[in-house]
């Protein structure tokens, strides 16, 4: 049975580990390579040492966009988290039980059908969506309302404290349904004997959520945070094509990856560029390893 | 079978992602020795055609059945004038060469990797918000030298070399530490731009002193339109280029040249102060705050309409508006108004430049090719030609000649008359891309009222300065 | 969700996704029925919001579609006085939407065909058979999992530049593929591992050799899975802006895909002005999608969660 194994084994790993490792590993590879040097893109590079990686300690923009990661990593998944828990309860245990099931609240399937539309669309389409949503003036979808009513026009991509706020938002408004899908899945799956006895008790909704369902979901949240961390170490596309002057006003809504782009496209400084990407690499693994470490608790069983 | 599963599915995403962390961890210092060398793509040197036969019809020695490749910028001046004019010119005096055309908006984002990949396009019209960087297009080499063809013999005069049919300081402003690696084609005026029926309307007069300014916006302002506004999204540099024009009026030239030769110093000379508090004053009381998430057309939409009285701007600014602007609206140039009676430069001074960046590729296949496209753009039927399509004059003398420019035009060119000896320029921005980006940003934050003049000279300088000891960055000097 | 349902129940396994509430058992509720119906009540009212804020700017998309530059601007909120249907011939013709529409769908057929068939097989082989270096290579894989696609990007154009594959549609369905393979083998594998193993002795005892087990046996099997991931695979590459950007550069526009091709409108906006342009621009690119998710919505959300559920 043995027989042939190896020519087998090697004859279905060799295309896909060839382009693995072709396309993906040796790029990496490469760009810790170009970090070290002063490479413009066009005549050859000149290694520099860590000349860049000193300069980006004194690159206020830079400490700017890292420190917009920390709010994304903070807001973007304790947002789009609660308000994904309180629909996905809603759409599931919401209703009144009957017949012996739990129901959700009338036209649930509905809501949730249309919830999880965004995130079949590309982030650089929404983005060009919420340019005409946010416009300052009378032709935007808020703006138009808002003025139309006599009020101050809202500016939201140009305030600095708001502009950030205005990024969250989209990509909240596109993650939302992803996770009231994700919820729903794991809030279907506890068993309603559970739910039966705690009501047994009296436990209102409201206790219900705190006291038994979000502790059987403890697993799912904590995959959420993952990926919506690692949302948030990306955010290019949304911060490129919505803010204004590309991270603007003055970096209020810059990320490392608009950052890196600029670096290598705009000023044509690859080594710079890359020695962001890695600050950026480092960044991602450091938010994994914490985040495993933090999470680190013992799941209910049921 | 060789592989039973022991605990199915065991390894849960945790465990999964626990492992790699650890092997990224691991792998990252090994990782050096693994690099191929993708670095040395950009050297890798691109055939060059041979040249072909010199001759009078072919002074620089073009192959004749070379292609050519030709990128335009499609903006304010679209991409007609290449398609139109300077191609078929350049088809007729070389049947056999394939002329390659394309245009864009975003010239960095799609030619940059073309650069890296040695395999640049001929001729590139580099222009618009996102332009590759002059400087280091230079400082790597990757312009030709465009010394052969100032000196080549003229297409309608043999007698005559190009660089003597061109308006003088046209090669100045297209050279880089005293070479000359980029034709700057385009006649350009700037100011402030106002609308000759809106005025006419309202008994207003363009303003000549700053107190004459501000009692301008304050009766603009009185009745309900907004008297002055740039849009910040995309073009805060058309401000920036007024503050600056005004401090070179209050303080003489060599204010803009310290700056352009990172000078210690510099952003905080005195008449930048000055102008930066004027400029602010008016940001403050005379525009809307709306307009900075805006982008220029949408800002300049809004004067068609008048909604909008002042708007600062190069000459083009009409032939970019033609769809949109309405019939009677006038376009018409005031100058930047004077700070007092103690400047240096009298009110009718200006910025004037040869505008809109032409050059050659040097690392492409076909640079003699490059070399006399430009040239066909300079004989007399070219610039014409040129004029004619996008209504604005070019730096061929011979070319405007007999040509009735549209009133805008006409108006920035009778500016640029009574401005006599007293026209300047500056360097900075396409010496230095990040500066150009800095003093944007910073120019939002001054106008939009976030910060002061002092902080506005103060951030600028810092950037300034840490250019000035970047060693990557090439440094120019005028 | 039907992906999920056919796997075997295992301990550690999570639980199935779906798409209603399945849990079972449980008489009459107790609790106070005016709390119920209060909560109800508010919990409509969220939803019905919500549902509102995702529609609107859609369906105002589609509206602002068929108006004219000044009325998008002066009346943004009013209907279109007329159907102006030369929005979308502009939109399909001079902004060639219809030919990028058609290069993602090429580019990402072919792409997620390649991720599927390499995928798997190496997830297969990695999941399911003992050899030197089984957990090296698994995990060099999966690794790539946690690295920003942004750290590659420069690099990643000269590997593309010197196999000559700039500005092909090869190069960029090679680099869907390779980027894609990290999270297909991750998941593929684990699913793989979840199969039963009797089927496949019974297969070998009957003489059937490796890759026929694989192609006809256990191919057909992890059918759930594999629609899953493929699902996966499609969205994704179907909203990937970066890579195209950069490996089909100027001089390619005939190749471009469409989350190139609409960002490129939105920059013609800031230039020609032409807004109704670009909203029939984005109507042509949200529709079809729309259509799609419409009928296959159950798998396309199953097929998304089900990577993260695990």
């Amino acid at each position: 049975m043995r027989h042939g194994k190896y020519p087998f084994v090697i004859g279905f790993l060799i295309v896909p580990v060839a382009l693995y490792v072709t396309f993906v590993i040796a790029p990496y590879a490469q760009a810790f390579q170009i970090s070290m040097t002063n490479w413009r893109g066009l005549s050859a590079p000149r290694w520099v040492g860590f000349d860049n990686y000193r300069r980006l300690l004194d690159d206020g923009t830079f400490w700017k966009a890292v420190q917009h990661h920390g709010v994304l990593l903070l807001a973007l998944p304790l947002i789009t988290i609660a308000i994904a828990l309180f629909f996905a309860f809603l759409l599931n245990v919401g209703g009144k039980a009957s017949g012996g099931q739990r129901q959700g609240v009338w036209g649930s399937r509905f809501y949730r059908v249309v919830f999880f539309f965004p995130q079949v669309l590309a982030v650089a389409i929404i983005a060009v969506l919420f340019q005409t949503v946010y416009r300052p003036d009378e032709s935007g979808l808020i703006n138009g309302v808002l003025m139309k009513i006599g009020l101050d026009p809202v500016l939201f991509l140009i305030r600095p404290n708001l502009a950030l706020w205005s990024i969250i938002g989209v990509l909240v408004w596109q993650a939302v349904g992803f996770y009231v899908v994700l919820f729903s899945a794991g809030m279907a799956s506890i068993p309603g004997e559970i739910y039966e006895a705690a009501e047994m008790d009296g436990a209102s909704r409201v206790t219900l959520f705190f006291r038994v369902t979000l502790p059987l979901l403890w697993d799912t949240l904590q995959v959420a945070w993952v990926y919506l961390g690692i949302a948030a170490f990306d955010a290019f596309a949304v911060v490129a094509v919505l803010s204004i002057d590309q991270g603007g006003p003055d970096g209020a809504t810059t990320v490392l990856a608009v950052e890196i782009y600029r670096n290598a496209f705009t000023y044509q400084k690859y080594g710079y560029a890359s020695a962001m990407g890695v600050a950026l690499f480092f960044l991602t693994l450091t938010f994994a390893a914490l985040t495993l470490r933090l999470t680190k608790r013992e799941s209910v069983e049921y | 079978m060789s592989n039973t599963p022991e605990h199915p599915a065991a390894l849960d995403r945790r465990t999964v992602l626990r492992r790699a962390a650890a092997v990224g961890m691991l792998a990252t210092p090994a990782i050096g020795l693994l690099s191929a060398c993708a670095t040395s793509g950009g050297d890798k040197e691109n055939e060059q055609v041979a040249g072909g036969t010199k001759s009078e019809k072919n002074p620089l020695g073009v192959k004749e059945d070379a292609a050519i490749e030709v990128v335009i910028f499609n903006g304010g001046y679209g991409e007609k004038y290449a398609t139109d004019v300077h191609e078929p010119l350049y088809k007729k005096a070389f049947p056999k060469a394939e002329v390659k055309h394309q245009a864009t908006q975003a010239v960095s984002t799609v030619l940059q990797p073309r650069f890296a990949s040695g395999n640049p396009p001929e001729f590139v019209n580099n222009s618009g918000e996102k332009l590759m960087d002059f400087g280091a297009l230079v400082a790597d080499g990757q312009l030709q030298d465009l010394t052969e063809l100032w000196d080549a013999p003229s297409v309608d005069d043999p007698a005559k070399k190009v660089r003597d049919t061109v308006v003088p300081g046209t090669i100045e402003a297209g050279s880089f530490n005293g070479k000359p690696f980029v034709l700057y084609y385009v006649s350009t005026v700037f100011g402030i731009w106002y609308s000759g029926k809106l005025f006419k309307d309202n008994g207003w007069a363009p303003a000549k002193t700053w107190d004459d300014f501000i009692a301008l916006l304050t009766s603009i302002k009185a009745k309900g339109i907004t008297p002055y506004g740039y849009a910040g999204a995309n073009a805060a540099y058309y401000q920036w280029n007024v503050i600056l024009t005004h401090a070179a009026k209050i303080g003489g030239t060599d204010v803009l040249k310290n700056i352009d030769n990172l000078e210690d110093g510099a952003w905080k000379q005195d008449a930048i102060k000055q102008a930066a508090t004027a400029w602010a004053e008016v940001g403050a009381k005379f525009s809307d705050k709306s307009f900075e998430g805006l982008k220029h057309t949408d800002v300049q939409l809004r004067q068609n309409q008048y909604k909008v009285a002042l708007y600062p701007s190069g000459d083009w600014l009409e032939g970019e508006q033609k769809q949109d602007t309405p019939p009677g609206f006038d376009y018409q140039l005031m100058p930047v108004p004077s700070m007092s009676s103690s400047d240096k430069l009298p009110a009718t001074a200006l910025r004037a430049t040869a505008g809109e960046g032409y050059f050659v590729s040097a690392k492409s296949k076909n640079p003699k090719g490059g070399l006399e496209y430009m040239r066909q753009m300079l004989s007399k039927e070219g610039a014409k030609g040129f004029t004619e399509v996008v209504k604005a004059p070019t730096v061929v003398t011979a070319g405007s000649e007999g040509f009735s420019f549209p009133p805008g035009v006409a108006s920035s060119q009778a500016a640029l008359k009574a401005a006599g000896q007293d026209v300047f320029n500056l360097y900075f921005d396409g010496w230095y891309k990040e500066l150009d980006t800095e003093a944007r940003t910073a120019t939002n934050e001054l106008m939009f009222g976030r910060i002061n003049a002092d902080a506005f000279v103060e951030r600028i300088q810092k950037k300034a300065d840490a250019i000035k000891k970047d060693s990557s960055v090439t440094k120019f000097k005028r | 969700m039907d992906a999920q349902t056919t796997l075997p129940p295992t301990a550690a396994t999570p639980p199935p996704p779906s798409t209603g509430p399945k849990a079972a058992g449980g008489r009459r509720g107790r609790g106070p029925r005016s709390e119920v119906r209060l909560f109800a009540g508010l919990g409509h009212l969220a939803l019905a919001a919500w549902a509102v804020i995702v529609i609107v700017p859609i369906l105002w998309t589609f509206l602002a579609a068929f108006k004219n530059t000044s009325e998008i601007f002066s009346s943004p909120w009013t209907l279109p006085a007329e159907l102006r249907w030369e929005n979308f011939g502009r939109a399909w013709t001079k902004a060639h939407v219809g030919r990028y529409f058609l290069n993602s769908v090429l580019v990402v057929g072919a792409s997620t065909f390649c991720t599927m068939l390499f995928g798997s097989m190496a997830a297969y082989v990695l999941a399911r058979y003992k050899f030197i270096g089984n957990r090296a290579i698994y995990y060099l894989f999966v690794s790539g999992l946690a690295f920003p696609v942004f750290l590659a990007l420069v690099p990643l154009f000269f590997v593309v530049q010197n196999l000559g594959l700039l500005g092909t549609h090869t190069g960029l369905v090679l680099v869907y593929t390779a980027y894609s393979l990290p999270f297909t083998v991750f998941f593929l594998a684990a699913f793989f591992k979840t199969l039963p193993t009797s089927v496949a002795e019974a297969g070998m005892i009957d003489g059937c050799g490796h890759t026929r087990l694989f192609f006809q046996v256990m191919m057909p099997m992890a059918k759930p899975g594999l629609i899953s991931v493929a699902i996966f695979n499609i969205i994704g590459q179907w909203a990937q802006y970066q890579l195209p950007l950069v490996l089909l550069p100027s001089g390619y526009e005939d190749k471009w895909v469409l989350t190139q091709g609409i960002a490129n409108i939105s920059v013609n906006a800031g230039y020609q002005a032409d807004w109704s342009g670009l909203f029939a621009a984005l109507t042509i690119a949200i529709l079809p999608m729309i259509v799609v998710y419409a009928v296959f919505q159950r798998q396309i959300q199953a097929g998304l969660t089900a990577g993260a559920v695990k």
